[in-house]
């Protein structure tokens, strides 16, 4: 039976994240939450490897406690169990140290076959935590993963996406597997799963619980990167708008001015 | 850990033994602006020969020297081999930051030699800049959706490591340096600890629409597209003007195109000579990725950020636009 | 048949100084859609001009010239009808409203909008939304305007549990066909005050005068809801399913009914399969998405679990919950894509859009499906199962148009026959158009028909109104 770890991020809606003028700070409070999608279609992924050769799927996240709902959205689809990192010294984490932390945590619930991450979050949208993930596991990784063939004799045998065609690759156990969404949409819930996930345990680790945590390797002082500024994007100057008063006639004017141009 | 203990900046040449990937040239160049001001060499790390002719190429943008890597492991691209090799040399050469394309292999094996060496790892910089009085680079890239501009450094420990999108900066070398210096360096990674190995490679069919990349006309969909059913007209204005269709990331999120159409940072980097917008709010994400002679904007919202980066701009229904454009084009083509 | 006049230069600049720069098209300058709606097997028709007015006052000024020169004037909205309802099939002059596209004040302490016509019905659900409210209307093209949906009286999903356009219309701004401009109900929840010429007008298909404002009735926004996938191996158990839901008191806000065939289609459309096409290894034949509001999440999860009992009973092969935002938004856009992904993959159709009493869905669906494989036609639908409103798609990619036409038209005359000894109706909410007058006609009786032509004389006595639909044949 494969022991599969799902890591899983709650993001803030980025459409909907304003930054304020006065401050310049980002304003996320009351902003609607999600599960970064990406990481749904690894669960998927995971999901269709457990239905296929039998497993148990572990999720984790790190994040505030409300995180929590984003656990239960996954337990309901297929998650066996569910890990919650939470508490303030974790806060403003960066890549190096939420990989640490991740990997730390998980210790105490097995030793994992394969861990499925999502390709990048759309909130950080760095896209480093996976390859981070599958250093301190010490894993192999197969990224941009397109179709799982199959896993046996300790190899996983999958196809993946690379920048002109695909790629057929063989990997070792363990291996961290992060996936294009064409063939790993994610599925709903049944109902008896979506009720029980309601109320099923999630364990949560703190920075107290954790054995062997290195308190100067997590969250701002175990960071290796920092955001000492945000700023707007600085505009150019807007172009010429053309206003005659009719699309016809905008139309017009802008054929004109494209011919004198030699645009077209 | 003293900061000043770690000098110069390394490029990785992503390369296939023939030929070296454009990004790795476009890094080079860029960086040789930054190392003029911050008093650093600047290094291009090739693994595994490259032609000679390959080499001056790397060698006209400027770089100070180049670090030679031979040995096992490197047969082809794999993570393990190629962030040890990293791993080996910064130890023993202590550079200030390294740079990688950020290629799929880049991405891949970039974070993972920056965890083996316990240091800051950033990706996707659009902007380069320095703060001569911490000695950091600043890595500026869009945050949030490409609402904010996010300034990044890595305050404290060495090397800085750093990926970047292909096409992010320009390829214009200045010309080589009076002297370069060449290292020779032998790391040898036991193959059989290799732990992704490649079968089968299928090459993507070769599809010209899904090449827009250096298309001579891209008429590009936002989010602003009702749905796929009011796709079609686009395609036959970008017909009639001899190009391409292209798209923004929500509409390769929706569905409707494929993500070889998806253009901007995390897309296709798209040089041409006019570019059309219909329905773009302009995040800085997709501006980023156009590069164009002339760029016309069409959106319903006067206040779009789009049109701060256009040439012509119209305000109105992008079905109408479309559609008017098609009709007076082809009255044109009559005439 | 009255005789119309042609719209000459002369009065063409009459038209052109009636309203602004640029929104005057005679002759060339006519946007070539204006001669079809969304079902163009109906015919097109070019309009000999058109005019896209901005008040009530402009409109005012065009009908007075119009019905001066005894000029046909269609008005149309967004275009997005599937009767040829707003297509000019005497010529004249299409009246377009669609930058009449104002929300022009909310009345917070009566829950009540006023707005213009040309405001599309997805842009008055956002707006109402930010104010906290709802407007209940959810008919499945959000690209049509409200003006639209008042002449059609439109449906939608959610009149299973909130009823139609009608029971949200509170007053109207309407221009006669000789130009006078009439004010019809009041902002008031109740009436008793004389005929309801405000009723007559909703669902009159600009045949008895121009809508160029309306005041809206809305509710509070439900706090929470959650949708049910339920689906079932054939079409058969699913039907039957529908009115177990009405029965069980779980007061849904929608019950939509698909078949295997259109979430095929929906899923190739949108990229985005969200409606399984197999269930623990089983075909679906066909799905219901039932949806349920409510005031917190534990209202909502009982009346799921009672919802699970009565599938489980029915034989459905499991119980779906669409409950995150993202999932939401998936089954909305595929659920909203079900007509344009029939569209896309078809080369001709025709469509019905009968209204039968619950129980009879199956027997309707079960019949019209065997007319569609005697004759060679692919039926496919999908509906409104909650309110017994069916949209049935003839499809067909090999046919040719004349021989798809005849084969429809039998089909068409026997669905619509059945339909009436259903205790049916013609139209749920696509209304009559040109397309369907023959079987309104059948369907309400000679009497009845003849009196709505008396009712649209009063109105329109020169019969300028766009012409040739509902009752004028």
């Amino acid at each position: 039976m494969l022991n599969i770890l799902v890591c899983v991020k709650q993001i803030p809606d980025v459409d909907l994240v304003k930054m304020d003028p006065e401050t310049g700070n980002l304003v996320r409070t009351g902003v609607p939450t999600l599960t970064n999608p990406l990481d749904l279609n690894a669960l998927e992924a995971a999901v269709q490897v457990k239905e296929r050769f039998g497993g148990k799927i572990t999720l984790i996240t790190m994040g505030p406690p409300m995180a929590e709902e984003t656990l239960r959205e996954c337990l309901a689809v297929g998650g066996d169990e569910a890990v919650l990192i939470t508490g303030r010294p974790f806060g403003g984490a960066d890549t190096l140290s939420t990989s640490y932390t991740i990997v730390k945590a998980s210790e105490s619930f097995g030793c994992f076959d394969l861990i499925f991450a999502g390709k990048e979050t759309l909130d950080g949208a760095t896209g480093q935590m996976a390859s981070q993930l599958a250093e301190r596991f010490d894993a192999s990784q197969i990224s941009c993963c397109f179709s799982i063939e199959d896993i046996s004799d300790g190899k996983v045998r999958a196809t993946r996406s690379l920048e002109t065609g695909k790629e057929v690759v063989e990997a070792t156990l363990p291996c961290l597997i992060t996936v294009e969404k064409d063939n790993f949409y994610g599925r709903l819930p049944n109902l008896r799963a979506y009720l029980d996930a309601k109320t099923a345990d999630i364990a949560v680790c703190t920075e107290t619980n954790i054995p062997g945590l290195d308190l100067e390797k997590i969250g701002v002082p175990g960071s290796g990167t920092i955001v000492p500024k945000i700023y707007p994007p600085e505009l150019p100057e807007p172009g010429q708008i053309i206003r005659t008063g009719s699309v016809k006639t905008d139309v017009t004017r802008l054929v004109e001015l494209l011919a004198e141009k030699d645009a077209i | 850990m003293q900061k000043s203990d770690y000098k110069n900046m390394w490029v990785y040449i992503e390369h296939d033994g023939v030929t070296a990937a454009p990004v790795g040239l476009e890094l080079c160049c860029e960086l040789r602006k930054l190392c003029d001001r911050t008093g650093d060499k600047l290094f291009a790390v090739i693994i595994n020969p490259l032609p000679e002719a390959e080499e001056k190429k790397i060698i006209d943008c400027g770089i100070d020297g180049i670090i030679a890597v031979r040995g096992t492991g490197y047969d082809f691209l794999n993570t393990d081999a190629y962030a040890n090799a990293f791993t080996v040399l910064s130890r023993k050469y202590n550079p200030s930051a390294i740079f990688v394309g950020g290629t799929i292999f880049g991405r891949d094996f970039a974070p993972r030699f920056a965890v083996q060496l316990d240091t800051g790892c950033t990706s996707d910089a659009m902007e380069l800049d320095w703060d001569p009085e911490t000695g950091d680079i600043q890595f500026i890239e869009p945050a949030v959706g490409g609402k904010i501009m996010a300034v990044i450094t890595v305050p404290e420990l060495r090397p800085q490591v750093g990926t970047i999108r292909p096409g992010t900066f320009k390829y214009a070398p200045p010309g080589p340096r009076p002297v370069v210096e060449r290292l020779e360096e032998e790391i040898n990674f036991d193959p059989a600890a290799i732990r992704v190995r490649p079968l089968n490679f299928i090459p993507d069919d070769a599809d010209p629409e899904m090449d827009i990349a250096n298309a001579d006309c891209v008429v590009c969909v936002g989010n602003g597209l009702k749905d796929s059913e009011h796709l079609e007209r686009y395609r036959t204005l970008a017909r009639l003007l001899g190009g391409k269709i292209g798209c923004t990331r929500p509409l390769y999120d929706r569905g409707i195109l494929p993500y070889k159409l998806q253009i901007g940072q995390s897309g296709v980097m798209v040089k041409t000579k006019l570019y059309f917008s219909f329905g773009v709010s302009g995040a800085v994400n997709h501006t980023a990725g156009v590069d164009a002679d002339v760029f016309v904007a069409v959106d319903k919202n006067p206040d779009a950020q789009i049109f701060n980066y256009c040439d012509y701009g119209i305000v109105g229904d992008m079905d109408e636009v479309c559609d008017e454009l098609i009709a007076q084009l082809r009255a044109r083509e009559k005439d | 048949m009255p005789n119309y006049n042609k719209i000459t230069p002369a009065v063409a600049e009459q038209l052109r100084a009636a309203v602004g720069v640029g929104r005057f098209f005679y002759g060339d300058e006519i946007d070539p859609n204006y001669a079809h709606d969304e079902m163009p097997i109906y015919g097109k028709f070019m309009p000999e001009a058109a005019v896209d007015v901005e008040s009530t006052e402009e409109v005012s000024a065009i009908m007075k010239i119009c019905s001066q020169n005894k000029i046909p004037v269609t008005c149309r909205g967004a275009g997005t009808g599937l009767v040829g309802g707003c297509v000019p099939i005497q010529g004249g002059l299409v009246l377009c409203t669609r930058r009449m596209d104002k929300i022009l004040e909310y009345d917070m302490d009566n829950l009540t909008v006023r707005l213009q016509p040309g405001v599309l019905l997805k842009d008055l659900a956002a707006d109402a939304l930010t104010h906290g409210l709802m407007y209940p209307p959810d008919p499945g093209e959000k690209t049509a305007t409200v003006g639209g949906n008042i002449s059609t009286n439109a449906g939608g999903m959610r009149a299973v549990k909130y009823g139609v356009t009608r029971d949200y219309v509170l007053a109207l701004t309407v221009v006669l066909a000789d130009g006078r401009i009439v004010e019809l109900g009041k902002s008031v929840c109740k009436t008793s005050s004389g005929y309801s010429l405000l009723h007559l007008m909703v669902g009159s298909e600009g045949t008895l005068g121009i809508i160029t404002e309306m005041i809206m009735k809305l509710i509070p926004n439900p706090v929470c809801d959650v949708s049910c996938l339920v689906p079932f191996r054939d079409v058969e158990s699913c039907i039957h399913f529908v009115p177990k839901i009405k029965m069980a008191n779980l007061d849904p806000q929608s019950i939509e009914f698909m078949d295997a065939d259109i979430v095929t289609s929906s899923a190739a459309f949108t990229g985005n399969p969200i409606f399984p096409e197999t269930v623990s290894n089983t075909e679906v034949g066909a799905s219901v998405l039932v949806t349920f509001v409510g005031s917190d999440a534990e209202e909502l999860d009982q009346k799921m679990i009672k919802l699970g009992e009565i599938a489980e009973a029915a034989g459905a092969l499991d119980v779906l919950v669409v409950a995150t935002t993202a999932n939401k938004k998936a089954a909305w856009s595929a659920r909203s894509s079900f007509l344009t992904a029939i569209e896309a993959d078809t080369r001709l159709i025709d469509e019905m859009d009968v209204v039968v009493p619950v129980d009879k869905i199956p027997a309707f669906l079960i019949y019209i499906r065997a007319l569609g494989e005697e004759n060679g036609i692919r039926i496919r639908n999908f509906g409104h199962a909650g309110d017994g409103n069916l949209h049935i798609y003839c499809c067909s990619n090999e046919l040719e148009e004349d021989d798809f036409k005849r084969r429809v038209k039998i089909i068409m005359d026997a669905a619509y026959t059945k339909c009436a000894e259903l205790e049916g109706q013609v139209s749920g909410e696509h209304s009559i158009g040109h397309a369907k007058m023959i079987y309104l006609r059948e369907s309400v009786g000679e009497d009845v028909f003849a009196l709505m032509g008396e009712i649209k004389k009063v109105f329109d006595p020169d019969f300028i109104l766009n012409p040739g639909k509902v009752c004028d044949m």
